[in-house]
């Protein structure tokens, strides 16, 4: 028996996805991830003004919008070859952190567990814990995630000042200066926010937290003291039950362009590319191709510096608006997941070594990383000097090629900018989630969801959960995706 | 019980996000307090694929009461009004939010895309995007100039890029308390309210904007409007008074610019964003309400004026006097 299951309008991930699956004798084939809105940035950005895109580019995205920003800023800093001092660095670390730990918290409570009380699950005999806690609009974790989301945009605010679309990156630094009253707020409500983090999320310290370096010791700290009470807890207990282990394993091919600049060329988590070892990165490897992508004007890979963008709605054998970006030709993976694996973070790499990556892990990374980036936070609060500078005016370069690549909350985000005359002639973005929810290549290749996707047991064909949990473990962004400016 | 359902079409999700942030009150609380029952939210909803065309259809064909008609972002028409640039289950969307705004009694345009086309319609819009009822300062957009939803409103725009979430909570309670009439609307259909103010009243950069001391690079504490591009004056919105993220901050706080992203013709009536247009000395974003002669005569006399503790602190990124 096969039928195929058409989730359009897909919910709970930013932006406008569509997954069309098979199932055949209760296994997925045939996975389509589409991206079905094209809002075509690049004709937007082609002639205009480079700084432009600090303000077009953060409106790509509602949810990562400080990644935008960042990138498109260092894609100028880069290309002007500009200099920053040392305070701007501390600031936009801040902020983009800020941002992908309000994102990464939003995805765990508002976008992912939710499915945790799907009907399959009724039961399990932890269903009725799962529903108190993580029923949308009334679960007791899901609200209180809601309700701690104040001291993260307060302190997002004290940076940013505003939040979708702040513009408080330059290519020069950043536009803000932080005094001592500045900073002692931040560090306060950084407080307040550690402290629901403990409390809800962990049950625990941070630092008792990061102490577990091995699936061992995961297991361990869950049997002590009322660990397996907190949401992480509950989660590491359940999810494994529930089989959210056995399903989603991607290609298992990991890339980082590298995630929070320190100061010129030197990152806290490191760049790299995984393929059952750790190799550099190189961007010199990226290509996008576009055969079943809804665009025209060349066959094979493009390098993003060079990319096309030719819309054809019409296009045979078409399914999305998304371009298919490979590294070295291969399927890869990004996000948080890629970022813990390339920084060889004790706890995530054994587990992925013992066991192999999948939705539980998937998940696990992401929050693992959220409570890194709350001591790291901490670190970078203290680091700001009142006394020093926050920017130094750059010289404006009237025919320039740069690049800006970083780590946005979902992966690797990188920008490519050319400009002449003083006005860009080329911009070519490519998103995290292009990377993860990519169609098929030249190869036909599936992209990295859809390869998690093909073999997963649906065991109710009308209540596709299992497709749910694969996606939404992504975290996909379309808005990004879709909207790529390409030209 | 007041029905609500919220669509996003071609935007960035940033009016969802902005709406989550909400701190007084708080989203939830708001909810709560204005006896919402959200029918379905794309982001935040549980019912997915042909779950959610049963919820439109049902509204279309009058079974469930529309209270609420919420759209984000511009409506995509493009290629050639085929609206295939979005498409939902095959079907264009622009389709979906015609037919329902059809049976809405009121019609709420979240964001300046939704509002007026905004930044996906900039420039010389390929995929056709517009507003619900206007297209930047032209009067019609997807639904027509003629538009009125079930109460006799046209559809009430809350620009903004991202709208400010007290904006969006207020709009609502004005409406649903029949406290919003047409009358409290301004020439393109915002509430008077929020957008009769400017950005810059309530800057606290204000008194460097007296006498004018200017910041010259960005970091800098002095005013941003002579040479660093800020629209604050020209830009009709409550930002500087009430604040953003749990009134920590605002654009000017931190120390960019005002880009008037309220206003129905950004963003490209806000270029450039990050330095002052002028003729001669005089910039071309003078303050909306005050005579040109005046504003020059006045500018020249507090330049005269201007203490020294503000004129260095001014071009300094911290306070040195």
């Amino acid at each position: 028996m096969s039928k195929k299951i058409n989730l359009s309008p897909f919910n709970r991930v930013e932006g406008d996805l569509e997954i069309i699956v098979e199932v055949k004798d209760g296994k997925v084939q045939n996975a389509k991830s589409r991206g079905v809105m094209f809002r075509g940035f690049e004709m937007l950005l082609k002639g205009r003004d480079p700084m432009d895109s600090v303000v077009f580019t953060p409106r790509i995205c509602g949810i990562c919008g400080v990644s935008h920003g960042v990138v498109s800023s260092n894609a100028i800093r880069n290309a002007w070859k500009s200099q920053m001092p040392e305070n701007a660095y501390r600031v936009r670390n801040i902020v983009l952190a800020i941002e992908n730990l309000m994102s990464h918290i939003v995805h765990f409570y508002a976008l992912f567990a939710p499915d945790l009380t799907n009907k399959k699950y009724s039961m399990h005999p932890g269903f009725q814990e799962l529903e108190k806690r993580f029923l949308p609009f009334k679960g007791t974790s899901y609200l209180k995630s809601i309700k701690a989301r104040p001291s993260m945009l307060e302190l997002m605010g004290v940076f940013a000042g505003k939040w979708p679309n702040t513009l408080v990156f330059q290519p020069g630094g950043v536009t803000c200066s932080i005094s001592i009253s500045r900073q002692t707020k931040a560090l306060g409500l950084l407080r307040e926010l550690q402290d629901y983090v403990e409390e809800s999320l962990l049950g625990c310290d941070i630092d008792r937290w990061l102490e577990n370096r091995s699936m061992d010791d995961l297991d361990k700290w869950l049997t002590e003291s009322n660990h397996y009470d907190s949401d992480l807890g509950i989660y590491v207990r359940y999810g494994r039950e529930l089989g959210l282990d056995k399903i989603g394993k991607g290609p298992d091919r990991f890339l980082s362009y590298g995630a929070y600049e320190l100061s010129e060329g030197q990152t806290w988590l490191p760049s790299g590319y995984y393929d059952r070892d750790v190799y550099p990165f190189n961007q010199e490897k990226i290509t996008e191709y576009i055969k079943y992508s809804f665009l025209k004007g060349y066959q094979g890979g493009l390098h993003p510096s060079e990319g096309i963008t030719d819309p054809d709605p019409d296009k045979e054998g078409a399914y999305s608006w998304c371009k298919s970006p490979r590294y070295d030709d291969n399927v890869i993976e990004v996000g948080p997941l890629a970022r813990m694996i390339l920084d060889k973070d004790s706890l995530i790499y054994d587990i992925f070594n013992k066991s192999g990556s999948g939705v539980f892990l998937r998940v696990l990374a992401r929050l693992h990383e959220a409570v890194r980036l709350v001591r790291q936070l901490g670190i970078w609060i203290r680091e700001i000097d009142a006394r020093e500078p926050f920017n130094k005016k750059p010289l404006v370069h009237p025919e320039a090629k740069g690049l800006g690549i970083i780590e946005a909350a979902r992966g690797s985000l990188g920008h490519w900018l050319t400009i002449k005359n003083g006005k860009i002639e080329r911009y070519q973005v490519i998103t995290p989630t292009a990377w993860n929810l990519s169609p098929k290549d030249s190869f036909d290749q599936h992209g990295a969801c859809e390869q998690a996707l093909n073999g997963t047991i649906v065991e109710d064909v009308d209540n596709p959960i299992e497709v749910g949990h694969v996606v939404r473990s992504f975290d996909p962004c379309l808005v990004c995706t879709v909207h790529m400016l390409r030209i | 019980m007041v029905n609500l359902l919220w669509l996003q079409s071609g935007g960035c999700n940033g009016d969802t996000i902005s709406f989550l942030n909400a701190e007084q009150p708080h989203v939830l609380t708001a909810l709560n307090m204005l006896d919402i029952n959200l029918l379905w939210h794309p982001i935040l909803s549980l019912e997915i694929g042909e779950e959610v065309e049963r919820i439109f259809n049902k509204c279309i064909s009058r079974k469930t009461k529309l209270d609420v008609l919420i759209v984000e972002g511009a409506v995509i028409c493009g290629p050639e009004n085929s609206g295939k640039y979005f498409l939902s289950n095959g079907r264009p969307f622009k389709e979906w939010i015609e037919r329902l705004a059809k049976v809405s009694q009121y019609t709420i345009a979240i964001g300046t895309c939704a509002a007026f086309g905004g930044i996906v319609a900039a420039g010389a819009n390929l995929i056709e995007a517009t507003g619900l009822q206007f297209l930047r300062k032209q009067k019609g957009g997807a639904l027509g100039k003629d538009y009125v939803s079930g109460s006799g409103h046209p559809v009430v725009n809350v620009p903004g890029c991202p709208c400010h979430p007290d904006w969006i909570i207020e709009t609502l309670m004005r409406l649903i308390m029949g406290k919003l009439g047409t009358g409290e609307l301004d020439n393109f259909n915002r509430p008077k309210a929020f957008y009769k103010k400017l950005a810059h009243h309530g800057c606290p950069r204000n008194e460097f904007y007296e006498f004018k001391a200017s910041a010259t690079e960005y970091s800098q504490l002095g005013c941003l409007f002579e040479y660093l591009g800020c629209k604050g004056t020209l830009c009709e919105s409550d930002c500087n008074e009430r604040m953003w993220l749990g009134r920590t901050g605002s654009c000017t706080r931190a120390g960019f610019p005002c880009i008037a992203c309220t206003s129905p013709d950004f963003p490209d009536g806000s270029v450039p964003f990050f330095e002052t247009r002028k003729i001669g000395e005089v910039p071309v974003t003078l303050p909306l309400d005050v005579p040109k002669a005046w504003y020059v005569g006045m500018a020249n006399l507090a330049k005269l004026a201007t203490p020294e503790r503000l004129k260095k602190n001014a071009v300094s990124f911290r306070r040195v006097d």
